[in-house]
């Protein structure tokens, strides 16, 4: 272990949740960790000046928390469950990691795959992928594995922006999506919270923004801290998010017209001009296969990447071609009339008037439509701006979407919509408008502009799950069949992880007909998650991991999830491990920066008790499997973070040695600074000891995909979604063919362009037939925001955490409209009862002029049983009360944070 | 000159609460100790409703209630401003802190344990004993200040020079300079943007500034009227951190002091004045000493008591221990001798004190309940009517046992001078009440002084009135018997009104918004001042 001088600062990194890193300092005086500050270093390459987020000053205490597990355990007790006491003992080390390493080996000797064809080995982390920033080297020894089902999610899919991943990364590269802040003169805001959630760099660069003057509005059900910080708030009813925004698409197509809108970028960066064919799919050229467009000045059609084409937006034309459908179904046409795109979306929302979504939305049709025309005046049509050396659109407005917004059913919708508005004014990708800011299904996953590779039709290739005959198959490496239901979840080493997790859940209660037989995995490795709290219905995900025969926790303290485990393994907690990383470019949520490269976590306290470090035990695993040398050979690959094998430089570890900690490090910091040189500089552990963090420059035009696709002569697939209506016939063939009909209401989905569909009533309509209820007995929308305290952080069991969240009001209770609550006779601080069809929560009224009469909000989710200090704390939780049913989960996997409810006072909270 | 000051930039601020921890890290500060935090105000009804986050905590005032109150000179200026607390001679007493009006100052009487059990390392690595039953507040990381300049840097501009609070906050709302450079960078702030600070109509000059808009914000130009003083809510909701709060540093062995000591020193008066026998100056200085006994008991670090005298030039408690003194002097003289001269300096003394203790309310800018103007006249009039009180009960009582002369003046004078002051107290209560009313005041002092059992209102007044006025015309013992209720009632009143003033309706001040911020293009809003209301 380190040697720590009797008073130093530390650098270090937060990474608790995806809006991270943070660079920090820890003040360690006497080898105790007293102090988090910033690292005033990096103010000249971290986008926010190099600050620390709230969450990050709760880790002293969770580094020196009494109720931390401090030694291995083992579980005496065989039954599971949550009122089954597991009986944990005190184990020695080599005990724990014998034990563990016999358990795979066994699982190992029987095959990587079970009887139903997945792997026996899962793993589950939480936090959007952040736990890869502690785990140091445990990434190679699951690649040494072999094989992995990551499909048990933590939240994922449900509590994640997931039909923005999905089509997000589809349609711009953008698998989260951010406002281009710095440039934006107006950002419309569907409940999107990036006040809470946008991490130190998403609030710097708001702060900023709102420092010259922007204009943000925000829609939302309650007044979040970001509508406190909006201009304008538009307290819109639940779930109904997609009329607004159809009804913003009708006015700018309809009522502001195409003549102003960005005619230049329809024409030439989307699919806009391209022939609808009169089954729906393009009008293709029958010698190459390309859609055809219509030239208006030859006055024909012809391929779209026709060179001088003069691309007409409104049509029909009369038109001969081939119209490829699923399954290699051709239409050959002569002469046949063909709408544009464009003119298949002026029809589709004709009747998308503001004065329709009014009445859904509970806003008055005026406000939509000053909305919408807001947004077309802010957009400086026609402008340009130097970026980066290039001359690019300059299109200050932009849309952001919020969860709940953006997954589950209509999240397609508004993915769509926002997307496509951007498109309307020439706002996307560019200086100013809707940007992506990192890619996680496409290849690579760290460079946007890479992963921009020419596909059929003028599109970017998307990594589809194949929807072919004779290539699809349910038989699919995971519990959560996304390669079978979800084409669009792709297949990147992230696909298993995004998935539609709670599928893996619900199949371990009951399998679907007619794929493969559920079964618990062999070995359940756990860390950093605890789905028994975090995810929907909490009590059918517990009884689920209490039929796993091993689990393997990574335990900080006793929790809900881990109360379930086998072996619990102490590691070493974010101040006490040790770890390098990759910082800067774009990254999650608002990261953008003007740099890029490695930041160093170096110990900042000695490991309480027998705390190990991470990278330690991965590497006796590894020893202890006798998989050794793949894992070393993993981390030399890049498993850790960074290849240590370079073009000019090579400082791979011997593949057949144990490596201590240091040794590992030591060699990552030198080939990190060897690419962030270019093999000029070789810098050790000790330097990046010293100085925390190395960077170079990145380009600021790399914020923007525009350049990218124009460079490659492609454009966006927008507005008409052909490929989707195509894998969305071939998908449902498929199923139809393997006789599964549980999946044919996703399969409604896949619409060219969307339909409005009654939202809330789908969401009412699920309960009845769920549960046989009246939902009239449930009359409130029950909904969660983010709290910046404590989301991501696993820090529930953190006092200081808990006390200064408390002075941002709604944390721990129920909060209501006083209209409401006077309706109850409720006042501040009543005990409340609040139930769903499928259970129930308790929590002390919290009232607030800041949200609709029909919706209650709880702040994040607490209700901890087993975790130390949490448990104690009784606040309510939404979770428990959240339905994991096949008809709330959408297309793309997903559901949403959203139940309706009924409220019973149960007296003074005393 | 240099003065330190803070700007807050509303329209930034989040209300993340990073400063908050920061603070909690840099200064090592107690579970549930904030020396700084941030505030989440609501005001108006749904639709139409405004949210905005308020960073609040000591704010180093030119004119600072809590220097002035400090009985021990442990609360210091600097001549740059910062507002300093000396551990070492602080003797715990809490005056300070309910002098406070932006409840900046809270005492820790345990060593830190969140957690419970045993302080993690962390804690005991940086306990500081010193801190423990004495005032403590922010600093405004004065250390880190006096480091800096040392080294030559400047505060606001270099990090390590700069409070923590500032330096960590990540929406770059808070700004740290001097205020008397006009050429500093929160000089610079305040002149490009309008701002206010908290509670101006105090008068303390708070170093904390709030920018509310900018100057050149056309989205400002709006129809909705901002101006005027904040809007008063009586009866807020969700805002359990920012109504007043009932003051806990003053419990009910304060209230016992100002009762006993208001009775005694009454009593002395009284018994000057009538030229009472030593036995009643005795019963005057037993009351007076059992009350500071009491507040002996309260204060942080008893055995520093006699710190208290270090401050006379402006504290009225160093005032009063100091009247305490010669009253203590001249009254056990008058016990021992009789002497008339003694007598009567013990009655000047008395009500010297009993003025310091009135004043000494009066200078707790923190309770508004307590710094009415009103109060000096109301707690005088008590004292001397409590006094008065008790000597009539002695009177009576020695009439009824059928002990003479407990007075020079019959027992019908001292009834008719009650009733007198009885009146007087009424009518004091009357303006102390109605400028009460006028300047407005946290809503639970109105319903606990409306409230009580026993108050100084006409209607409960008038049943002493009659009883002494019944005595003026009875004779004989049933007469005595009559007085004696009624000055028994009068005394009881004035202690319970004192109990309540002191423990009921010590409301603090709470906070004020004086402007919702214009957040980006967005408006600026008139404020809110939750939990207050007229009359």
């Amino acid at each position: 272990m380190t040697t720590l001088k009797a008073t130093s600062r530390v650098p270090s990194y937060c990474y608790q949740c995806v809006a991270g890193p943070d660079l920090l300092r820890v003040e360690v005086t006497d080898g105790v960790a007293t102090e988090v500050r910033p690292n005033d270093a990096a103010a000249e390459v971290h986008p926010a000046g190099g600050k620390v987020c709230v969450k990050a000053f709760g880790l002293i205490q969770k580094t020196y928390n009494p109720n931390r597990i401090k030694t291995p355990m083992k579980r005496t007790n065989p039954r599971k469950g949550r009122n089954e006491d597991p009986g944990f003992v005190p184990i020695s080390w080599d005990e724990a990691l014998d034990t563990v390493a016999a358990r795979l080996n066994v699982v190992r000797e029987a095959g990587l795959y079970d009887g139903s064809g997945f792997p026996r080995v899962a793993a589950s982390f939480g936090g959007g992928g952040t736990p890869t920033a502690y785990m140091g080297t445990f990434p190679a020894f699951l690649s040494a594995l072999g094989a992995v089902d990551m499909s048990f999610g933590s939240g994922q899919g449900v509590k994640c922006y997931h039909s923005e991943h999905l089509y997000g990364e589809l349609w711009h590269r953008a698998f989260t999506v951010s406002p281009d802040t710095p440039s934006a003169e107006l950002v419309i805001s569907f409940g999107a919270n990036v006040e809470a959630s946008g991490g130190v760099c998403g609030i710097r660069r708001h702060a900023d923004a709102r420092a010259r003057g922007i204009k943000r509005i925000q829609v939302e059900p309650h007044l979040s801290v970001t509508g406190a910080c909006s201009a304008d708030w538009v307290p819109i009813r639940p779930k109904t998010d997609a009329a607004f925004l159809f009804a913003m698409v009708h006015v700018l197509v309809h009522e502001i017209g195409l003549d102003r809108l960005d005619v230049p970028f329809l024409r030439d960066t989307t699919s806009a001009p391209y022939l609808i064919a009169p089954n729906g799919y393009y009008l293709r050229d029958p010698a190459t296969e390309k859609p055809l467009i219509w030239d208006a000045t030859a006055g024909r059609a012809v391929p779209y990447d026709t060179e001088g084409a003069d691309p007409a937006l409104i049509g029909p034309f009369r038109a001969s071609g081939l119209e490829l459908g699923p399954d290699e179904v051709r239409w050959e046409h002569e002469g046949v009339s063909c709408r544009t795109a464009f003119d298949a979306l002026t029809e589709h929302v004709g009747p998308y008037t503001p004065e329709w979504a009014s009445a859904i939305c509970d806003v008055p049709a005026a406000r939509i439509r000053e909305t919408a025309e807001a947004f077309h005046s802010h957009a400086h049509i026609g402008e340009t701006v130097e970026v980066g050396g290039r001359t690019l659109p300059f299109r200050p407005v932009a849309i952001s979407l919020g969860k709940t917004v953006n997954n589950g059913w209509g999240g397609y919708e508004c993915c769509w919509a926002r997307t496509l508005m951007a498109c309307l004014v020439g706002g996307l990708e560019v200086p100013g408008g809707t940007l992506g800011t990192t890619v996680r299904l496409n290849r690579p996953a760290d460079n946007r502009w890479s992963s921009v590779v020419p596909g059929r039709d003028g599109f970017m290739d998307y990594p589809m799950n194949t929807t072919k005959k004779g290539e699809w198959t349910t038989q699919g490496k995971s519990r959560h069949a996304h390669q079978a239901l979800i084409p669009l979840a792709a297949n990147s080493p992230w696909s298993q992880a995004l998935g539609p997790t709670h599928l893996a859940w619900m199949m371990q209660k009951e399998g679907f007909d007619k794929l493969p037989k559920p079964t618990p995995p062999d070995v359940w490795f756990v860390y950093r998650t605890n789905p028994a709290i975090s995810f929907w219905d909490t009590a059918a995900v517990s009884d689920a991991m209490a039929n796993f025969p091993f689990t393997v926790a990574f335990a900080y303290t006793h929790d809900e999830t881990n109360w379930t485990a086998d072996i619990l393994l102490p590691e070493c907690t974010d101040l006490e491990g040790m770890q390098l990383i990759r910082i800067g470019g774009s990254k999650y949520v608002e990261q953008f920066w003007d740099h890029t490269g490695f930041a160093l976590r170096e110990p900042a306290s000695e490991p309480q008790g027998e705390a190990r470090d991470f990278s330690w035990i991965s590497t006796e695993l590894a020893r202890r499997t006798g998989l050794l040398e793949e894992y070393n050979s993993a981390i030399n690959r890049g498993a850790a973070g960074v290849r240590l094998k370079g073009k000019d430089w090579d400082f791979s570890l011997e593949a057949d040695k144990v490596h201590s900690v240091e040794e590992i490090w030591d060699a990552s910091c030198r080939a990190a600074s060897a690419e962030v040189t270019d093999g000029a500089e070789t810098r050790g552990l000790d330097w990046f000891r010293e100085h925390g963090f190395r960077t170079k420059p990145f380009d600021r035009l790399r914020w923007y995909l525009y350049p990218a696709m124009v460079d490659q002569g492609l454009r966006f697939e927008l507005p008409y979604q052909e490929r989707l209506l195509r894998i969305g016939k071939e998908l449902g063939a498929r199923l139809h063919e393997a006789g599964i009909t549980w999946w044919d209401r996703q399969l409604k989905e896949y619409e060219p362009m969307p339909h409005w569909q009654d939202l809330p009533k789908l969401w009412e309509d699920a309960l009845e037939a769920g549960f046989g209820v009246d939902v009239g007995d449930y009359p409130f929308w029950l909904l969660t925001a983010r709290s910046m305290q404590y989301s991501w952080g696993g820090n529930a069991g953190l006092q200081m955490i808990h006390e200064v969240a408390k002075n941002i009001a709604g944390h721990g209770g129920v909060v209501m409209n006083p209209q409401a609550a006077r309706k109850l006779g409720l006042k501040e601080g009543d005990l409340v009862e609040v139930a769903s069809p499928v259970g129930t929560t308790r929590g002390a009224v919290v009232l607030r002029h800041g949200i609709r009469p029909d919706t209650l909000l709880m702040l994040g989710q607490f209700d901890h049983w087993k975790t130390p200090y949490a448990k104690d704390l009784h606040m309510p939780s939404m979770n428990a009360l959240m339905p994991m049913l096949l008809d709330l989960t959408d297309a793309t996997g997903s559901g949403a944070d959203l139940v309706k409810v009924k409220v019973t006072p149960l007296g003074v909270d005393a | 000159m240099t003065r330190w000051g803070i700007v807050a930039d509303l329209n930034r601020c989040v209300g993340c609460q990073t400063c908050t921890a920061a603070c909690k890290h840099a200064n090592a500060t107690a579970p549930g100790v904030q020396w700084r935090k941030v505030l989440d105000i609501e005001a108006g009804e749904f639709p139409d409703v405004r949210r905005s986050f308020l960073p609040v905590g000591c704010m180093h005032c030119d004119d600072a209630p809590c220097l002035d109150v400090c009985p021990s000179t442990a609360t210091r200026k600097r001549a740059d401003g910062l507002v300093t607390i000396d551990y070492d001679k602080c003797i715990g007493c809490g005056y300070c802190i309910v002098a406070c009006p932006y409840q900046a100052r809270s005492k820790v009487t345990q060593p830190a344990r969140a957690f419970g059990g045993e302080q993690m390392r962390h804690e005991a690595k940086r306990e500081d004993p010193a801190r423990l039953n004495v005032a403590q507040k922010c600093t405004f990381c004065v250390d880190r200040i006096d480091a800096g300049l040392a080294r030559g840097e400047v505060p606001g501009i270099d990090a390590e020079a700069t409070p923590a609070c500032v330096n960590s906050c990540i929406a770059s709302a808070l700004h740290f300079g001097d205020l008397e450079d006009p050429e500093s960078n929160v000089s610079r702030l305040l002149a490009e943007n309008q701002s206010f600070t908290m509670h101006p109509e105090l008068g303390t000059g708070p170093g904390i500034h709030y920018l509310y808009d900018r100057d050149d914000n056309e989205g400002s130009q709006g129809d909705a009227p901002i101006e005027g003083d904040p809007e008063m809510v009586a009866e807020p909701v969700g805002m359990g951190g920012v109504v007043p709060k009932l003051q806990r540093a003053w419990d009910w062995r304060a209230a016992t002091n100002f009762i006993l000591g208001g009775t005694g020193s009454g009593l002395a008066v009284a018994g000057a004045v009538a030229g009472a026998p030593p036995v009643v100056f005795a019963v005057a200085l037993l009351h007076v000493a059992l009350g500071l006994f009491a507040v002996w008991l309260e204060i942080g670090r008893p055995w520093r008591f006699l710190n208290v005298f270090l401050h006379p030039a402006r504290s009225w408690m160093s005032r009063e221990a100091l009247a305490a003194m010669p009253l203590f002097a001249f009254g056990g003289l008058t016990v021992l001798t009789g002497h008339p001269a003694a007598a009567a300096l013990t009655g000047v003394f008395g009500m010297i004190f009993l003025y310091c203790r009135a004043r000494i309310l009066q200078a707790a800018k923190g309770i508004p309940a307590w710094r009415q103007q009103g109060i000096v006249g109301l707690i005088a009039a008590t004292g001397l009517t409590e006094g008065t009180a008790a000597l009539t009960v002695l009177a009576g009582l020695a009439l009824m046992g059928g002990i003479a002369g407990v007075a020079q003046v019959p027992l019908a004078a001292l009834c008719g001078a009650l009733a007198v002051l009885v009146a007087v107290r009424h009518a004091a209560w009357r303006a102390y009440r109605r400028r009460l009313g006028e300047t407005g005041a946290p809503v639970g002092a109105f319903e606990a002084l409306d409230g009580a059992a026993l108050r100084l209102t006409a209607g409960h007044q008038l049943v002493p009135l009659a009883l002494l006025a019944a005595a003026l015309v009875v004779p004989g013992a049933t007469g005595a018997a009559l007085a004696v209720s009624g000055a028994a009632l009068a005394l009881a009143s004035g202690w319970a009104f004192k109990g309540v003033l002191i423990t009921r309706a010590a409301f603090d001040q709470g906070y004020s918004l004086a402007r919702f911020p214009a957040r980006g293009a967005g408006k600026p809003a008139r404020g809110v001042k939750p939990g207050w209301s007229l009359s």
